[in-house]
């Protein structure tokens, strides 16, 4: 059974007195367990997928389901907890709390979770244990970025969503952290679905879905994905 | 500790500048409302208890006699508790001073007497008719202690005397000869005890008193009680009769009280009030700045309540912490305030009380403000959709503003002008709030700023413009008006430089609506009492009529035209119906106004007077009228116009004191708005430094944009200081004394140039901000 599924998502907005379609018509389904690549140009629709997808925003049109239950359907209440337990984001620009250590960053989330992981241990997954009382001001890009993952792996969701994440980042560094991401999906099972303009970041998902002018245009199943090491920007 | 409340405290420590500068105003609010509501209590607890222990009468009832058998007549009334009889009569002191007039009010007194028992503060109480108690604050002034001798004078007789007590008594508490003297002179002016029989003798009173004390049962219908009374004692000339409520010592401490009062509930209001809004503000600019932040909160999974709440307590904390300090400190300065009133009325005792419930009624107060504020200044937060908050925000959609269609006066304004105006109406909402800022702070300073001159038309013009005559005598036994003429013989005076008059104190009466004060009857060209109406033109007594004082017309309801009754003290002489004439603007004292032929024949008998007004050059004008037998007394212009002058200086002190103290608000309010400007257009001024500008031009930028808000906020500040002014004259005026506040041009100018001080000083306190400001830093920033 698709961990996540979406039937015929449909996003617009009104800039004046013109509509901008920024999804339209999307259906596809994510198994529980895949590491999925959502790929396209900016505009493509592809940041506007993951908001509805991560409950921040409401379709036009459409329906988004976490295993059977329709998250479009959830009052503002519902997408809280929705937000709060089954998923958990890392973005482009890590988006943590300026005054809060990287230790605390993390348990701002834990404390609300209901079914958190130990955060020592996650502390320790992202190669922060040393530095996780230093505030983000004295992190690096990378380690800032690792913050941000411990942040959304700690509250052990179902998914996880990320939305650029090696953006903002160089080559090495971005390496690095796909690395981890990698080891989330694999090591803790956790279901990924990063969206990217980086066709060679593509090529380590399990599945890599399309997009442009707000469609999918291509949904490809990768048979055998490369290691992180192996592919280069 | 919560991971949320952790960025809160970081928040504030980030913020800590403001948030000081917050908790300032809070706990200043807080001192006030705390201290003068907790001593306000004390005093009022303190004057009870004191009234009640030392069974200071509720009525006191003058006559020419009463005789001693009648006075027991008064306690068969069932609502009467206690009564007494007791001489009442003035004297004077004889010093070495030989040109020195010192007025004695001398009361008789006993140890079994049941009411207006004096407290020993030294010596011992009266043992023989040759001894006086003396009231503490003419003896403190004069150096008096117990054994030392006096000599007074009473009807023109000398007597020598010992003090055999300095005491203190509820009758007393402020030491004034009358209500037209107003400020305590101790010196020139006291009261001494004798013994009954000592008084009666020496006064021609023997087996009679002067005055009846009474004191009656809770619940007892005042009105009813002293129309019965009065009835009572018609036949022995009722003269006067007074109620606690008109006790001139007593009407003084309740004004006092009642002022401290309003002043407890009003001044910490506006204060939380400010802070409120400076809270709102702050919360509302803090929110647009944490726009990112409060996306990821609700990203993660934070509730919409949540983040709410996030920003609400940064404004609780504010309010409990300015709560609980204020409210501890106001306790600490509420003892002090007590005891300094005390000292100040001389109350020898202290009924105090730590009312504990104070520091949860003002934290309750402080925090509901602050959480009102915190939502209204941080709902902006349920509007923030997570999803929008993650992309940078959309830019407002800029407009014209209306300043732009006035085509011609547009043109005329230079480039930085015209930026500053269209700045103010970008964000209106702040530009309000500093033009309210500022217009309360100049109607605070013009307020101020205005009672100088209301003292001054107290205290001054009074004495130069009301009445300007350099002696006021007064008459034992009123004496036909030719006989003045003899005054010549006595000391120096020309006859054109005296003029007769009549003053007896009368009861008016308009229904059931009732005021005791002195009627005065006029030359009707009087050259010393230049009597204005209320439209400040100088107006004459009537031929017939009566003109009444503004207060007085008002205590009466009557206006020109209606008819008043004049209660007769005099046995066998019937009530009076006399017609309204006019009203006479005074600023000291509640009286009537007739012609003086008029007021003799009606009241008396024509033709006669009962003092003289006059101007003298003659140095020994005193020491010749200390030896006249008909002089009962002597009042010098100059003396009272000394004792005002000398408390001008508190006056002053404690107008220097509410400046500050409005300056503290004005600064607050453009301190922390132009804070949140500056905080708020970070990146503008940012990109103004790429350009070249530099921080001193970013500087004039705001300090332009202050200037305009500060000229027009002033202006506004008018109507504003006015409304101060009415609303305080209301409040102040009393039957004592008519305040009117309206503000001078004195006032409007001073409150300009120290509104223009405060604010100027709250513009460069930013300036250092604007030095430290890191604008690189923020241009690198994807929050602005």
């Amino acid at each position: 059974m698709a961990i996540l599924s979406t039937r015929n998502l449909s996003k617009s907005y009104q800039m004046g007195e013109v509509e901008v379609k920024a999804l339209v018509d999307t259906t596809f389904q994510v198994e529980e367990g895949e590491f999925v690549v959502i790929l396209g140009p900016s505009g493509s629709g592809k940041s506007t997928l993951l908001n509805l997808i991560g409950g921040m925003d409401t379709p036009t049109r459409g329906q988004v389901f976490l295993r059977d239950e329709e998250i479009t359907a959830y009052n503002e209440r519902e997408l809280t907890a929705y937000r709060r337990n089954k998923v958990g984001f890392v973005f482009q620009f890590y988006n943590i709390m300026a005054n809060l250590t990287a230790r605390e960053n993390v348990e701002l989330a834990t404390e609300i979770s209901q079914n958190p992981l130990d955060i020592d241990q996650v502390m320790e997954a992202v190669d922060l244990s040393q530095r996780q009382d230093h505030f983000p001001s004295q992190l690096s890009g990378g380690e800032q970025q690792r913050v941000s993952i411990a942040r959304a792996v700690a509250k052990n969701p179902e998914i996880l969503l990320c939305d650029e994440p090696t953006g903002a980042l160089d080559y090495n560094t971005g390496i690095s952290i796909l690395s981890l991401l990698k080891r989330v999906n694999r090591e803790m099972g956790k279901t990924l679905l990063v969206i990217t303009h980086n066709g060679d970041i593509a090529r380590i998902a399990d599945r890599v879905i399309k997009m442009r002018s707000g469609q999918i245009i291509e949904d490809i199943l990768e048979k055998s994905p490369l290691n992180v090491e192996d592919i280069k920007w | 500790m919560k991971k949320i409340d952790f960025m809160l405290l970081r928040m504030i420590q980030n913020s800590k500048s403001q948030f000081i500068a917050i908790l300032v105003i809070i706990v200043t609010g807080i001192v006030v409302f705390t201290s003068m509501n907790m001593t306000s209590i004390n005093m009022r607890n303190t004057v009870d208890d004191y009234y009640e222990e030392k069974r200071f009468p509720h009525l006191f009832l003058q006559a020419e006699a009463f005789p001693a058998q009648q006075i027991e007549r008064a306690s068969l009334h069932p609502d009467v508790e206690q009564v007494m009889g007791r001489i009442h009569t003035d004297g004077r002191l004889i010093t070495e001073d030989p040109n020195q007039r010192v007025n004695l009010q001398i009361l008789s007194t006993n140890s079994s007497d049941p009411l207006s028992w004096p407290t020993l503060l030294e010596g011992h109480l009266l043992q023989n008719p040759k001894e006086v108690l003396v009231v503490e604050q003419f003896a403190n002034a004069r150096n008096i202690g117990p054994q030392d001798p006096l000599r007074i004078q009473i009807n023109g007789v000398v007597y020598s005397m010992e003090v055999a007590g300095i005491i203190a008594n509820p009758e007393h508490i402020y030491l004034v000869e009358s209500a037209q003297s107003l400020l305590p002179d101790n010196e020139n002016f006291g009261v001494l005890y004798v013994e009954h029989l000592f008084a009666q003798r020496v006064t021609g009173l023997a087996g009679n008193y002067n005055e009846l004390l009474v004191s009656y049962q809770p619940d007892t219908d005042e009105d009813f009680l002293v129309d019965r009374l009065k009835e009572q004692f018609r036949p022995f000339g009722v003269t006067q009769v007074v109620t606690r409520e008109t006790h001139l010592s007593n009407a003084v401490i309740d004004l006092e009280l009642e002022n401290l009062q309003l002043m407890a509930n009003s001044v910490p209001i506006l204060f939380l009030l400010v802070a409120g809004l400076i809270l709102m503000m702050m919360l509302g600019r803090m929110v647009k700045r944490d726009r990112m932040k409060i996306g990821i909160l609700k990203a993660i999974g934070y509730s919409n309540r949540a983040v709410l709440m996030h920003y609400v307590k940064y404004a609780l904390v504010a309010g409990l912490l300015g709560g609980a300090v204020g409210s501890v400190l106001g306790m600490a300065l509420a003892g002090a305030m007590t005891r300094l009133y005390l000292d100040f009325f001389h109350i020898p005792m202290l009924t105090m009380n730590f009312y504990y419930s104070y520091i949860f009624i003002a934290m309750l107060l402080s925090a509901t403000i602050c959480i009102l504020s915190g939502l209204l200044g941080a709902r902006g937060v349920m509007k923030i959709a997570p999803a929008d908050a993650m992309g940078s925000e959309i830019p407002k959609g800029g407009k014209r503003i209306f300043l732009e269609n006035w085509t011609h006066f547009w043109k005329q304004l230079s480039f930085s002008q015209k930026l500053a105006i269209k700045n103010l109406f970008r964000n209106k909402k702040r530009s309000l709030f500093v033009l309210a800022g500022v217009s309360l702070t100049f109607g605070m300073m013009t307020f101020t700023n205005s009672m100088t001159s209301v003292m001054d038309d107290m205290m001054v013009k009074h004495f130069t413009e009301f009445q300007t005559m350099g002696y006021n005598i007064s008459l034992k036994q009123p004496v036909e008006k030719h006989d003045l003429y003899d005054l010549p013989h006595i000391i120096q005076v020309e006859e054109d430089e005296m003029e007769g008059r009549l003053e007896a104190p009368f009861t008016l009466t308009n229904g059931h609506r009732e005021a005791s004060a002195v009627i005065i009857g006029l030359d009707p060209n009087s050259r010393f009492i230049h009597l204005k109406d209320p439209g400040s033109l100088p107006q004459k007594v009537p031929a017939e009529g009566i003109l009444l004082s503004q207060n007085m017309a008002q205590v009466l309801d009557v206006k020109t035209g209606d008819w008043v009754e004049i209660q007769h003290y005099l046995p066998g002489r019937e009530n009076e119906m006399v017609q309204v004439a006019g009203q006479v603007k005074q600023t000291l004292g509640m009286n009537g106004y007739m012609d003086l032929d008029y007021m003799g024949a009606l009241l008396f008998e024509k033709g006669l007077v009962n003092g003289v007004y006059l101007d003298s050059d003659d140095p020994l004008i005193q020491q010749k009228l200390i030896k006249a037998s008909n002089i009962s007394s002597v009042m010098s212009s100059k003396d009272s116009q000394a004792v005002y002058q000398e408390y001008m200086t508190m006056t002053y002190l404690s107008i220097a004191f509410m400046v500050l103290f409005s300056g503290v608000l004005g600064f607050a309010i453009v301190y922390n708005a132009t804070m949140v400007n500056l905080s708020s257009r970070e990146l503008e001024f940012s990109s103004l430094r790429v350009m070249g500008f530099t921080r001193k031009e970013i500087f004039q930028l705001i300090l332009k944009e202050n200037n305009i808000l500060l000229g027009v906020g002033i202006l506004l500040g008018i109507p504003v200081g006015r409304w101060f002014s009415y609303y305080s004259s209301e409040a102040f005026t009393t039957d004592i004394y008519h305040l009117d506040l309206s503000p001078s041009l004195h006032a409007y100018v001073l409150a300009t140039i120290y509104t223009i001080l405060f604010i100027l000083l709250a513009q460069l306190a930013t300036y250092r901000k604007i030095q430290k400001l890191d604008f690189l830093k923020a241009l690198k920033s994807r929050e602005s």
